[in-house]
């Protein structure tokens, strides 16, 4: 005769395995997607939901069988939520993809765009020039431009002027660039530059002197001498020539502060960074411009942009597709720079006078800095192991960066550890 | 209605079912087992479907190469061999964990003791250091490493109060050799928590023990050692054990403490266990190997856990047991 109590015992348990198995595919299954309305998700914050929602409005009004449901997830969330949601089974019709799109595509979590593209008629080299195969894998294409905008170089116009220094252009070679660094520096309160520490600021550099990170056969070349040569350059601007802040000096600025924070306070006369410099400088009480990034033995500058990509688990590939034209496409990228979110990747729009001269941005402010950079654009290494690779330099630049050393030695380093990531 | 007071109703006896097999539930006691499972069961499903269940399939994915999107790769121990022999910063981000919890559990007690006892004595104003002390452990972490950061930058107050005594400050959160014991400091500004546990232990020890040790010509130190330090032998144990399992697993306070978004650095000198299995997780789409870095991390965890309650024996006194 079976025990009651442990009969008892034991259903209990399989009933709660049960339930609690029944819970988890519950939540596998969830989310929207059965009504026929697209989901999207893009990073950012307030500005940017709004930017992105009103888009949406604009689409949805003039096309009344496109609905797409927006979901915002905050930046640093962002990857991994996505990864969940696309792990899941339950991964959004379209989302946004930048630099570590190809983690995405080289596992076939991305649709390949090819396809929809030739069906549609639309023109990529003609609406995105440059960038146009930005998101590009193994030839197929994985996302739509929608955000592309280039570093540039931020100069504040009282300081320059008070050193009697010509204005940067993109003429300005490296020695020019330096020159006006040390003119620009009074020992131990103000800085020429405010460094290049970030794998965008210095990745220009080894770029002007025709270096590459990852070879065109995707091999890493990241101790090249050229690369090599840069990466000195850049960190002994803050521990030799002095014309940099060292991270220890804007550590004693305040908690977080770099470069973009240290140019608003007037304390570094010149900073390299993207479009979102000149909202960060809106409030500012002194006069300043943007021009495109000096050279090197040639043109090259690091770009900051964001794609739109169809996952594979989208229902109606179709209709995400047709949504993400219409979201590239003039009107609804000029929300873009109507509410200053970014530079829209969309090249007549881009040439536009609405960006050209924005009402938002100072009247003399050269706009088209944006577009001059765009033609030299480096084309970063969008590797499926982006991540592992940021992860490399950082494992071995840390002490390089706060206390100074040889970048030769630590690029070796960082080369042995990128060949046994990319195999 | 003597019978099931302070037991699960319902629950299997072993003491009883050796004796005799009973074969008939009164309906009183079978009502008690349905209520049992039923008042029991959220926290059944969820232990079963978001801790149980999960723990099992991590298991199997240790096992297993996978990214989270493609089908998962068997690979048998190879995850592990690789953690345990290749991978450099696995046993650097381990060494680190040691290096933390070693200092900052035993640290964190001494000051928590310290503190609880200077608080049980007597003095004006005792109330408001007891909040004081409590005080930090409220601060949200992501504020208090703010204000870590601006104490600890190479030329803030921590440096210029060196200065004073004579000693060049180092660049902590900045310097690979400084950033492990700049996070212990941040671990030790929470001793307040323990020191509340501490204190209400205190105050549960019976006045007459100490008029006895006064009796007998003990100091206050004396005091100290021979009642007070027994007596709260329990709760300085389960603050060790809370404290050792807390240490290992420490990984929000790497991350806001980062200097310029690197966690880990510089060059992984910050790297914890935890912080490395997120990255290679979420970061790198190695789920297979983040899976292996967590039993392992679960073992290392099991293995001081059995420590410390092996030794307890030793030290730790309870009034009720009888030796």
């Amino acid at each position: 005769m079976v025990d009651k109590v442990r009969w008892h015992t034991r259903a209990g348990i399989a009933a709660t395995a049960l339930i609690g198995a029944a819970g988890l595919t519950a939540c596998g299954s969830g989310g929207g997607g059965d009504d026929g309305a697209l989901s999207m998700v893009v990073w950012g914050g307030d500005a940017e939901k709004e930017t992105y929602q009103q888009r949406i409005d604009l689409i949805e009004a003039e096309n009344p069988d496109i609905e797409i449901e927006l979901q915002l997830i905050p930046s640093d969330q962002y990857a991994q939520k996505v990864q969940t949601m696309i792990a899941g089974g339950d991964g959004p019709d379209i989302m946004q993809v930048a630099e570590n799109v190809n983690s995405y595509s080289s596992k076939s979590q991305l649709l390949p765009l090819g396809e929809h593209i030739d069906s549609s008629g639309l023109d990529m080299e003609q609406r995105f020039g440059p960038v146009a195969d930005l998101y590009a894998y193994e030839g197929e294409t994985y996302a739509i431009p929608d955000r592309s905008g280039a570093m540039v170089v931020f100069y504040n116009k009282d300081l320059f002027d008070a050193a009697g220094i010509e204005y940067p252009t993109a003429e300005w070679t490296q020695e020019d660039a330096h020159a006006a660094m040390e003119q620009l520096t009074v020992p131990g309160e103000q800085w020429g530059y405010g460094g290049a520490g970030w794998w965008a600021q210095w990745w220009s550099f080894a770029y002007q002197n025709g270096g590459q990170i990852i070879d065109d056969s995707g091999r890493p070349t990241a101790n090249s001498p050229e690369v090599a040569e840069a990466l000195q350059w850049a960190n002994d601007l803050a521990h030799v020539d002095h014309v940099v802040p060292t991270p220890a000096e804007y550590a004693d600025m305040g908690p977080d502060v770099g470069g973009d924070q240290a140019f608003a306070a007037q304390t570094v006369a010149m900073n390299t960074t993207g479009f979102w410099g000149i909202i960060g400088l809106a409030e500012a009480d002194f006069d300043w411009g943007i021009a495109p990034m000096w050279q090197g033995e040639q043109q090259a500058v690091s770009g900051f942009g964001s794609g739109l990509a169809i996952t594979r688990d989208s229902e109606n590939p179709d209709k995400a597709f047709e949504a993400i034209e219409l979201l590239t496409d003039v009107e609804a990228q000029q929300v873009l720079i109507d509410n200053a979110l970014d530079v829209p990747a969309n090249l007549e729009v881009q040439q536009s006078d609405a960006f050209l001269h924005p009402e938002w941005a100072p009247e003399d402010l050269n706009m088209g800095a944006f577009g001059e950079s765009a033609d030299f654009i480096l084309r970063a290494p969008f590797i499926p192991e982006w991540n592992e690779m940021m992860a490399a330099f950082d494992d071995n630049l840390g002490t390089f960066w706060n206390e100074g050393g040889d970048a030769q030695t630590e690029l070796d380093k960082v080369q042995t550890q990128l060949e046994s990531i990319i195999e | 209605m003597t019978t099931t007071v302070d037991e699960a109703p319902g629950a299997a006896r072993p003491a009883r079912r050796a004796g005799r097999r009973r074969t008939k539930m009164s309906p009183r006691r079978r009502k008690e087992a349905l209520y049992f499972w039923l008042f029991i069961s959220p926290w059944l499903i969820g232990f079963v479907g978001f801790l149980l269940g999960p723990m099992i399939a991590s298991v199997y994915i240790s096992l297993t190469e996978w990214d989270s999107f493609t089908p998962p790769e068997w690979v048998g121990l190879e995850n592990y061999a690789k953690a345990l022999t290749e991978d450099p910063v696995f046993w650097k981000a381990l060494w680190n964990t040691f290096y933390f919890a070693a200092i900052s559990v035993p640290l964190g007690l001494v000051i928590g003791v310290w503190l609880a006892n200077l608080l049980n004595k007597q003095v004006k104003g005792r109330k408001l250091f007891r909040t004081f002390i409590y005080l930090p452990t409220l601060v949200p972490l992501v504020a208090t490493a703010m204000v870590f950061k601006m104490v600890l930058a190479p030329s803030g107050p921590l440096n210029d109060l060196l200065g004073w005594v004579g000693i060049d400050g180092p660049e902590w959160l900045l310097s690979a050799t400084w950033i492990k014991p700049a996070l212990i400091i941040l671990s030790v500004w929470g001793a307040g928590g323990a020191t509340v546990l501490l204190l209400s232990a205190m105050n549960g020890i019976p006045r007459e023990l100490y008029e006895a040790a006064e009796i007998d010509g003990a100091s206050p130190w004396r005091q100290f050692w021979a009642v007070t330090f027994p007596q709260i032998t329990p709760v300085i144990f389960f603050n060790l054990i809370m404290g050792l399992i807390g240490a290992f697993q420490i990984f929000s306070q790497v991350y806001i403490l980062a200097p310029g978004g690197n966690v880990g650095g510089p060059d992984n000198a910050s790297q914890m266990m935890v912080t490395l299995l997120f990255q290679e997780a979420f970061s790198f789409y190695h789920f297979g190997y983040a899976s292996a870095v967590a039993w392992l991390l679960f073992i290392v965890i099991l293995v001081f856990t059995l420590i410390a309650f092996r030794t307890a024996r030793k030290w730790v006194f309870y009034e009720t047991e009888v030796r």
